[in-house]
């Protein structure tokens, strides 16, 4: 019986239910015979039983050639039955199984490829990656400028030392910007940016919990949720932020820019 | 499934020499049910020279209470005479079912029939052969 048949028909199951039990016996047959057991179909079943009982003895009663008889006895005519791997692989109890460790271990995988690929600030970027996907640039304060004059402004209004721009983005217009304090992240300054509706964030970065210290990079590292990309690089205890709508191969031209 | 020993003989003859000769050749037969396979077909090809049965053409009665009571009184060489003239593969259905052998998957590898005519096949003989039980045994009554 097909795998894939849901509903089998146990009153025609039971009409050649086996005449005596049988370890093999599938699932769908135990169920047959059970249901044929109870209710109005449990006499019929029964007479159906012992009708089929009568005649398997009379057949056990047919007398068997000599010869044949003896072919049986003295020759290994039948071969081994080996172990069918097949039968249990399609098992559907199996299949499920392997499926689910299936999923489980990707997802394991990949979130541990994801942490190996993490940088010290990582689940800050992440966190402002869904206030990036969640802000209007309405919420912002209209300011038409470079992305590379905001610093001063950072430091002079909001005393925020060394929120500075990367000269890869620092010439890129402006439409807003604002600071905020988030419960995660703390002091934070967002920028919106005319090209490709980018958005920058400058914030904190992430102390070693044990020293205490700061380990800054020079180089881009990426983080993505839902469909945005952050570019991260940390300078001077902050980090910069770049995020786009899109995948790291979106940014990537950005970045090689400033390479050059 | 021929209703002869001596068919049933010959057949089964060639099939172990069929059998011999493909181990000779270093391709052994897979598994058991080969040899049913193939001593089925054989015994078909032997009984096509004979009268054959139409499917259809019996008479069916319900199951009766006092059926074992009636087989009991067969001779086993009688049953046999009726399974080998029923028509196929109602025949090697009823052969193979009462030899209480096989699984059900099993069978229907064998048969190559599925599940829902299996159950027919035999469901159908099994009328049939109370029918005849009804005509050739006295009835009970327990």
């Amino acid at each position: 019986m097909s795998i894939f048949q849901l509903r089998p028909n146990y009153s025609s199951l039971a009409r050649c239910a086996p005449i005596t039990e049988k370890p093999g016996t599938d699932r769908a047959m135990r169920v047959a015979i059970q249901r044929a057991r109870q209710g109005k179909k449990a006499v019929p079943f029964a007479q159906q039983q012992a009708f089929d009982a009568a005649v398997a003895k009379l057949v056990r009663a047919i007398p068997v050639d000599a010869q044949v008889a003896e072919w049986f006895a003295n020759e290994s005519l039948i071969p081994l039955v080996r172990r069918r791997w097949k039968k249990i692989l399609l098992n559907p109890v199996v299949i499920a199984i392997a499926l689910a460790v299936v999923v489980i271990s990707g997802v394991f995988a990949y979130r541990v490829h994801e942490r190996l690929h993490d940088f010290p600030g990582a689940d800050k970027a992440r966190h402002l990656l869904s206030i990036a996907a969640s802000t209007r640039s309405v919420l912002l304060d209209p300011l038409k400028t470079d992305a590379g004059a905001l610093s001063d402004l950072f430091f002079m209004k909001h005393r925020l030392e060394h929120y500075d721009i990367p000269p890869e983005f620092a010439d890129f217009k402006t439409l807003g910007s604002r600071v905020f304090d988030d419960d995660e992240v703390h002091h934070v300054a967002q920028i919106w940016a005319v090209e490709k509706r980018m958005q920058f964030f400058l914030f904190p970065a992430e102390a070693n919990p044990k020293d205490g210290s700061v380990t800054d990079f020079s180089d881009w590292r990426f983080v993505e949720l839902e469909g945005w990309t952050g570019a991260v690089q940390q300078n001077n205890g902050v980090c910069f932020m770049a995020v786009i709508r899109g995948r790291e191969k979106d940014l990537a031209p950005y970045l090689e820019k400033g390479k050059q | 499934m021929t209703g002869d020993a001596a068919k049933a003989r010959e057949a089964f003859q060639d099939t172990v020499r069929e059998a011999a000769s493909r181990s000779a050749a270093d391709e052994p037969p897979p598994d058991r049910l080969w040899y049913f396979r193939d001593a089925r077909r054989r015994c078909l090809g032997v009984c096509e020279e004979g009268l054959q049965a139409e499917p259809g053409m019996l008479e069916e009665s319900e199951i009766s209470a006092a059926a074992p009571g009636q087989i009991a009184l067969l001779n086993p060489d009688q049953l046999a005479v009726w399974i080998s003239a029923a028509p196929d593969p109602q025949r090697s259905a009823l052969a193979l079912f009462y030899l209480d052998e096989f699984s059900l998957p099993e069978m229907l590898a064998l048969l190559d029939v599925k599940a829902g005519e299996l159950s027919d096949l035999i469901s159908s003989g099994r009328h049939q052969f109370q029918a005849w039980l009804d005509a050739v045994t006295p009835h009970y009554q327990e």
